[in-house]
């Protein structure tokens, strides 16, 4: 066997390799029983990783995956089947694969015409949304980070995800109902004696997420119903207060 | 290969807090190959948030990932008597045909500069989900994440970078600005280290 060939099973068992070099690899698999062995256990391996995945999946799901099986019909067992050099079934990917581009594309170029100004707004939206993410997500993923969770005196609950080592949190807040007409929440961080406001929802919503920049000297985090659209100082006692230590 | 159940411990002494360590995916898998629609029902309430939770990991985007998992999970039951117990075990096979599907989606759009608006309007439309998962999930994989910890920094970039984010290893060796040669080493040798801490942990 190739030791230049073989170096790939670690992105093979990841998927982290293009088709064409996936292609080759199985190839050098063909040939290589010890490789099989080292790559079969490599996969094994990996598909721990979907235990750190764990996610309820939506309701309908189930229901759907039965409705569809209950038409779809079996193939049968190949057999001693050889690894097959596969034309037709990976043809096929290529082939679905290029049309939910197209599908895609063309999607987009509608929107593109009926909407040129929307589309750019919604873009930039994007944009925003996915610097915030990616630092949500990096926040979530400190080895340092502590979750802390309180009920809301109204109804629902906070809860506070923060990282000492990133300097930042993320809140999350979802309340059982919308406070009343020209009412909304507001999260203060609070130093010392000091509220800062931390951002306020729009009326009527009930769920929100928030990154939190700076933990530096704060000592909690407070939740308030305020008066549309926010208040600069709490008007009222706080709904929840989350200690930060 | 971590597949409990045949393992002598007797089913009444399990611990409660180990819900997911079901007895048999491969007599499910088995039954499923015959066209038990029974045991398939069983088989999806088994693997699904696993699929569904590591599908959306990859695409980030929830209706897209219940998509691709119907997909999936369709698949399961299609292919069934095509599971070879010679080469893994039932659920590795079952996530390897998740995570396969998840990373073809994720290329496919790349490909068609499409994912940007796709991410970007998912973290809009429902960032209280995916947040409260993210957190909560955090319990879930603590041997996972244990033995994440266990790898040298880069090993662990290497291995994440290409699983969670669907990245291909040229993409990982920009990303992390290391040559080529060194993710493909670093990626398995993570793995081997990953595989060894898995083994002696205690089940998660």
């Amino acid at each position: 066997m190739s030791e230049d060939v073989h170096a790939l099973v670690g992105p093979y068992a990841l998927d982290a390799l293009d088709d064409i070099e996936r292609a080759a690899f199985s190839r050098h698999l063909r040939d290589c029983e010890p490789c099989r062995a080292e790559a079969a256990e490599l996969q094994e391996t990996v598909t721990r990783l979907a235990d750190g995945a764990w996610s309820v999946p939506p309701p309908g799901l189930r229901d759907n995956v039965l409705a569809a099986i209950a038409t779809t019909r079996q193939i049968a067992p190949a057999g001693r089947e050889e690894p097959r050099r596969a034309p037709g079934p990976r043809r096929l990917r290529l082939v679905a694969a290029a049309a939910a581009v197209v599908a895609v594309v063309g999607a987009g170029a509608v929107v593109w015409t009926v909407q040129d100004q929307r589309v750019r707004r919604a873009e930039t939206l994007a944009e925003q949304a996915r610097t915030s993410e990616s630092r949500l997500r990096s926040i979530l993923a400190a080895p340092d980070l502590v979750v802390r969770e309180q009920q809301l005196a109204s109804g629902g609950r906070v809860t506070m995800a923060m990282s000492r080592l990133r300097d930042a949190g993320v809140v999350t807040l979802v309340a059982d109902g919308a406070p009343g007409p020209d009412r909304v929440y507001q999260l203060w961080t609070i130093h010392g004696e000091t509220p800062a406001s931390a951002g306020a929802m729009a009326v009527g919503q009930t769920t929100m997420v928030q990154v939190i920049e700076g933990l530096e000297g704060t000592s909690a985090l407070g939740v308030t119903v305020e008066p549309a659209p926010g208040s600069t100082t709490p008007t009222s006692t706080p709904d929840a207060l989350v200690k930060i230590t | 290969m971590a597949e409990r159940g045949t393992s002598g411990r007797p089913e009444y002494l399990t611990p409660v807090p180990e819900p997911r360590r079901e007895p048999d995916a491969g007599a499910l898998l088995r039954a499923v190959a015959q066209g038990d629609e029974q045991a398939f029902g069983k088989l999806y309430d088994l693997v699904a948030p696993r699929v569904y939770g590591l599908i959306r990991r990859v695409l980030r985007d929830p209706a897209l990932a219940e998509e691709v998992a119907q997909e999936v999970m369709v698949e399961v039951w299609r292919s069934a008597a095509r599971f070879d117990p010679d080469r893994g075990s039932p659920t590795a096979w079952v996530f390897t045909i998740a995570h396969r599907r998840a990373v073809d989606r994720v290329r496919a759009e790349q490909a068609a500069a499409d994912r940007t608006i796709r991410a970007g309007a998912a973290a809009v439309d429902t960032p209280y989900d995916a947040v409260a998962d993210e957190v909560t999930g955090r319990l879930e994989r603590q041997q996972v994440r244990h033995c994440l910890d266990d790898l040298t920094d880069l090993q662990r970039q290497a291995v994440t970078l290409a699983y969670y984010q669907g990245h291909t290893y040229p993409q990982v060796s920009e990303l992390l600005k290391v040559p080529l040669a060194t993710v493909k080493t670093r990626m398995r040798d993570g793995l081997i280290r990953l595989r060894d801490c898995l083994a002696n942990g205690v089940a998660a």
